[in-house]
């Protein structure tokens, strides 16, 4: 062993703890851990190799007649999307010009980008999946995520041709929601089970049933509003506690959803109370 | 130290970081063997007079990378590792290597717990379940690392 090897490892050790504290506490680090990802990257597309073989075999060796049958499937539920699209043309006119009228402000659609998941995070302590689109395709960290059916999570991890994303089960995670019924607003928060989201601070005389809707509120400026979260499974209001314990599930397929859409919301900009006071006038 | 060790260890260390991706069904993802301290040890303990405590920084920072923990965790772990290796160097060269094993259980074992204090002191919230997984299959392995170390980088004398 080279002398001073103790020392050496007592210099990493401090050097590693440091470049921990400065990674959790600010982002400087970012840069670096982007570029390690260059490294990284070609192991992991190959780890992705045997998966994609896979794939493709079960699609080539699909039955013509099962295809066929998919195919009509698709078409008949493409006539129903298509009628309810034209509708939506005229309805989004209407609703821009009564949204002029209240001189609020336009909902512009939001763009999306398509994306698989790549693995799943075997690290029980979190809830995250990565994805097969990085910052080479545009991805940013906090950028939201959706599957077909709602609100999966955000991107807190961005490497070149890949990305983690924590889902909203996340026991670290909570998001603003409203109840699309009525509109009360309430913060949901992860549990670290995949089919449950708890509601915090809910006061007890909340109109909360169960069977109601959530959708994103967009309060909190990282998810865009609108989107579906989850629907109320348990409202429990106990005598004696000042909050209604309130759980929900998640609408979005958080452990069975292939593929994800990134959204790219144009930033809601902050308004300064002192634009906002001018506005009032 | 001659062309054809370096390519071996390239090619063994992108097999480690390879396999350490790999996705898995639930119940088996708890017990993922530590790859690539796995090819440390080979590394270490075959050609010692090339790798040593320099090894835990592009190695550290890359399983960092990879597994989307704070910068530096994995840096500590494998320093320790190393110089643990390098500290029992004599022993566990003579050791068998059934006895390696049980020593290579005992670090990733102790690799495993403070990656969970880490855990525990950076997000608050963890339970500890199943550290000792990753060790057992890694353990069991390493007889067969073991073969492979000495075939490619022992025999080539370096």
């Amino acid at each position: 062993m080279p002398s001073f090897q103790g020392q050496r490892v007592a210099v990493i050790a401090v050097f590693s703890l440091v470049l921990m504290w400065l990674d959790d506490e600010y982002s400087w680090l970012d840069p670096v851990r982007y570029s390690v990802g260059y490294l990284v990257a070609p192991a992991q597309k190959t780890a992705a190799v045997p998966l994609a073989i896979a794939e493709w075999m079960g699609e080539s060796a699909t039955l013509r007649r099962e295809l066929l049958k998919e195919n009509k499937i698709l078409s008949a539920r493409n006539l129903i999307l298509e009628r309810k699209a034209q509708r939506m043309a005229s309805l989004e006119a209407e609703n821009m010009s009564l949204r002029e009228l209240l001189s609020a402000s336009d909902q512009v659609d939001d763009r999306v980008l398509v994306t698989s998941v790549t693995a799943v995070d075997p690290d029980p302590y979190t809830q995250q999946i990565i994805i097969d689109k990085g910052g080479s395709e545009g991805v940013f960290v906090g950028q939201a995520v959706l599957d077909a059916h709602g609100l999966l999570g955000q991107v807190i991890d961005v490497l070149p041709f890949s990305a983690r994303v924590l889902m909203i089960a996340d026991s670290n995670h909570a998001l603003p929601v409203q109840v699309n019924r009525n509109g009360v607003r309430a913060i949901a928060t992860g549990t670290g089970a995949l089919n449950e989201l708890e509601l915090i601070y809910v006061p007890n005389t909340a109109d909360i049933k169960v069977g109601d809707i959530l959708v994103s509120s967009g309060l909190g400026g990282r998810y865009p509003k609108g989107y579906p979260v989850a629907t109320v499974t348990v409202v429990e209001n106990e005598p004696g506690k000042s909050f209604a314990n309130v759980k929900a599930e998640p609408t979005a397929k958080l452990d069975r959803s292939r593929h994800l859409l990134l959204v790219y919301t144009d930033k809601a900009e902050r308004v300064s109370p002192n634009e906002l006071w001018r506005g009032g006038q | 130290m001659k062309l054809e060790a370096v390519v071996y260890i390239l090619m063994m260390l992108f097999l480690a970081f390879m396999l350490e991706h790999l996705p898995m069904p639930e119940l088996i993802s708890w017990f993922q063997p530590a790859w690539v301290m796995l090819i440390v040890t080979v590394m270490v303990l075959f050609a010692p007079s090339a790798f040593g405590l320099w090894l835990a920084i592009p190695l550290g920072l890359m399983l960092d990378a990879e597994h989307g923990t704070p910068l530096g965790l994995h840096i500590i772990l494998v320093a320790l590792h190393i110089y643990l290796l390098q500290l029992l160097y004599r022993r566990i060269y003579l050791f068998n290597v059934a006895q390696q094993s049980a020593v290579l259980f005992l670090m990733i074992m102790a690799e495993q717990i403070i990656h969970y204090w880490a855990v525990a002191v950076l997000y608050e919230e963890a339970t500890p379940v199943m550290l000792f997984a990753p060790a057992i299959t890694t353990a069991i392995l390493w007889p067969w690392l073991y073969v492979v170390g000495y075939r490619s980088l022992k025999r080539l004398e370096m």
